[in-house]
């Protein structure tokens, strides 16, 4: 059994990556499976995808736990989260960064061959949008033999071509080959371990009776009751709310409108912006009836 | 073709030649209805596709359609299973042969999206028979079956096609989706009985006065009883003509010679499997029965399986509230005058992950209670704290 974890943040197409890579395992005469793990479903959220491939049917359903290859979409997680725990010894990686795998912090003390390519760079290239997902499985070729290049590009170009287009489908097989060969390949490290916020784990006795949670009681936790305290959703933003308050004239709307609550409404009935939480979904802007919000491309903060 | 299992049930309704499909989003069971609505746009599947403002409307759709006497397919999950509650018991009354898909997930407040049996269990005596399911081979085939059986003439009932949430409905796998000729030979076109049709008028699904309904009603419990011969034909029919076999009411594992059991459903068999491969590979005398069917409950089946075992036990994604599971409940009922032992096991609630070892543990209850000593009845594996 060969298993496979991807690490993405929504929108990067990490459970299509890990889709495509089982229907390339399958046509590669392979057993093969694939699945997501779901959090909260939301654009820069991270997210977790699996896949494993077997000589005979897998029956397993379980989350992978000891991969033999991780893929990261996206470098910025090996801070946010325990990206190479579990690792098989002799497992592999393969990351999206422009440096090279000896430069890699991976954190925790880990060691791996690592393939490394900027599929950043690669996917804007060849797709002209940051979707990482298929030049990742260019990448995965230079660690893994069992599924082929020729096997990958050949999926991609099926399952994107019919669901985007023979057009895109052709692209997307271009944004992988070209990282494949591309790719760099070296030994990645962990020099140090990053600080991470204390997983809370409360047995069930120790949890208020309900199902929701007083700030006061919530040490931190990515996802669940009370996590809002510690996961500050406002860093998946890419567009800022930008306030003019000498236009608005205190009709509510974009406080009553926001999705996330991130506005806050003042005793004088004026706004102020909560950028912890602030998504940029710009709803507000487009709520506001007399202009008095510009979204403004970036993560920005303003008193 | 490498697809989800939630990919392959809109194939089995396609395949079936569904002709009226109600629908309503709800996660996980969306792509379903997704996929179906491509077939119908790109004119490989010849059905009417009614979005409706909820799920008691779909249901309600679904009950009309299937009253006027076409082949009626739906899909739901959770919260939307349980809005559409009070029409689930119109349908089965009726007699109306609806296939509907239920992916499993948790229902109401703690809010989650991943799996758990407590919205499909809890309606199980709606009347529509229940089957639960391991892959996504056999969500396709199990779909394709539940038409066969739900339009048999001695059923006529309702059929919900259970998958587990994101566990299986996301997953991609193989999937050999079949011929529609060759589906056509197993499953023959919809034969309506006592459709409504509009050159000759009347009620259906009047007042009933007590004079008739407890007639009724017992013609609703013999119908579900003679499903179990149907659905064990179904499976020989289905191996036949595409070399799959499933069982029927439920699969037996490695039971020729096992000493002690468990018994549950979904996709947690995939990892019971193993658990029990790598005990039989130290000697340990395990067995396991993967139940499918829920309703018809095939008591007296299970109780020929097990009525030796030492000790058998059953896994819960689903509570109470009593102190013990659902199956616990049915299965203790089953096994009333073996006196054989039975534990019960809670696991991957809310859709906490499942493993080997999870399930090891279980099996290592079942074989202590097996060598007779004392142990807990009822464990939550994996709960955070001390259970009391």
């Amino acid at each position: 059994m060969y298993e496979v974890r991807f690490h993405g943040r929504g929108g990067q197409g990490a459970v299509m990556a890990a889709q495509t890579f089982a229907d390339a395992a399958v046509r590669a005469g392979h057993h093969a499976q694939a699945f997501p793990y779901f959090g909260a479903e939301r654009r820069g959220a991270p997210v977790q995808a699996f896949a494993r491939i077997d000589s005979r049917k897998i029956r397993l359903h379980s989350q992978v736990s000891e991969p033999d290859l991780i893929v990261v979409l996206d470098a910025s997680l090996f801070e946010l989260e325990p990206v190479t725990e579990g690792l098989r010894k002799g497992g592999r990686l393969a990351v999206n960064t422009p440096m090279r795998p000896e430069e890699l912090e991976i954190g925790e003390g880990a060691e791996a061959l690592t393939a490394v390519a900027d599929a950043t760079a690669i996917a804007l290239e060849t797709l002209k949008v940051p979707i990482v997902n298929t030049a990742m499985l260019g990448v995965m070729c230079r660690v893994q033999d069992l599924v082929p290049i020729d096997a990958i590009t050949e999926a991609v170009q099926e399952r994107f071509g019919g669901k985007l287009g023979a057009l895109a489908g052709t692209a997307n097989a271009l944004s992988a080959r070209r990282a494949y060969d591309v790719a760099a390949v070296g030994t990645a490290r962990g020099r140090q371990r990053f600080a991470r916020a204390k997983e809370w784990r409360p047995a069930w006795n120790e949890i208020p009776a309900g199902t929701s949670l007083p700030s006061s009681s919530v040490e931190g936790v990515e996802i669940g009751p009370g996590s809002a305290r510690t996961n500050l959703t406002g860093e998946w933003r890419w567009s800022s709310p930008f306030y003019k308050k000498e236009k608005c004239i205190r009709c509510l709307r974009c406080w009553w409108s926001c999705p996330d609550a991130a506005i806050d409404r003042l005793d004088d009935d004026y706004m102020r912006w909560n950028f912890d939480y602030c998504k940029g979904c710009g709803i507000c802007a487009d709520i506001c009836p007399v202009d008095a919000i510009d979204m403004i491309k970036g993560v920005h903060r303003w008193e | 073709m490498v697809i989800t299992a939630d990919a392959a049930v809109a194939h089995a309704a396609r395949l079936a030649r569904a002709e009226v499909v109600p629908g309503f989003p709800i996660t996980p069971q969306t792509i379903i209805i997704e996929q179906i609505t491509e077939f119908i746009n790109d004119g490989e599947m010849d059905a009417e596709f009614i979005p409706a403002e909820s799920e008691h409307s779909v249901m309600s759709v679904a009950v009309g359609a299937s009253a006027g006497g076409v082949r009626t397919f739906t899909a739901t999950s959770s919260q939307g299973l349980a809005l559409m509650y009070e029409m689930l018991f119109a349908a089965a009354p009726n007699r109306l042969p609806i296939v509907m898909a239920n992916a499993n997930r948790s229902v109401g407040a703690a809010s989650g999206i991943w799996t758990e049996h407590n919205d499909s269990l809890p309606v199980r005596e709606a009347g529509w028979l229940q089957v639960y399911v391991e892959g996504g081979q056999e969500a396709l085939d199990m779909t394709l079956q539940a038409f066969r059986i739900a339009e048999d003439a001695q059923v006529r009932l309702p059929v919900m096609v259970c998958l587990d949430g994101f566990i299986l409905t996301h997953t991609v796998e193989a999937v050999d989706v079949p011929e529609r000729a060759q589906v056509d030979r197993f499953i023959p076109p919809f034969d309506p009985v006592g459709a409504l049709q509009p050159s000759d008028p009347m009620t259906m699904s009047p007042i009933v006065p007590p004079e008739f309904a407890m007639e009724m009603r017992y013609q609703q419990d013999r119908a579900m009883q003679a499903s179990r011969t149907v659905i064990a034909r179904a499976d020989e029919e289905f191996a036949a003509l595409f070399g799959r076999r499933y069982g029927g009411l439920f699969e037996s594992y490695r039971m020729e010679d096992a000493e002690f059991a468990m018994v549950g459903l979904g996709t947690w068999a995939g990892e019971a499997k193993e658990a029990v491969d790598q005990l039989r590979a130290e000697g340990r005398k395990a067995g396991l029965i993967r139940l499918r069917f829920v309703r018809p409950f095939p008591a007296e089946e299970l109780r020929a399986s097990l009525k030796d075992m030492r000790a058998v036990g059953t896994f819960e994604r689903s509570a109470s509230f009593n102190g013990f599971g659902p199956l616990y409940t049915e299965l203790r009922s089953a096994l009333y005058d073996t006196g054989v032992p039975i534990t019960d096991h809670f696991g991957g609630i809310g859709g906490r992950d499942i493993t080997v070892t999870t399930v090891r543990e279980m099996y290592e209850v079942v074989e202590r209670r097996a060598r007779g000593e004392s142990v807990r009845e009822c464990t939550w594996h994996g709960l955070r704290g001390e259970q009391e």
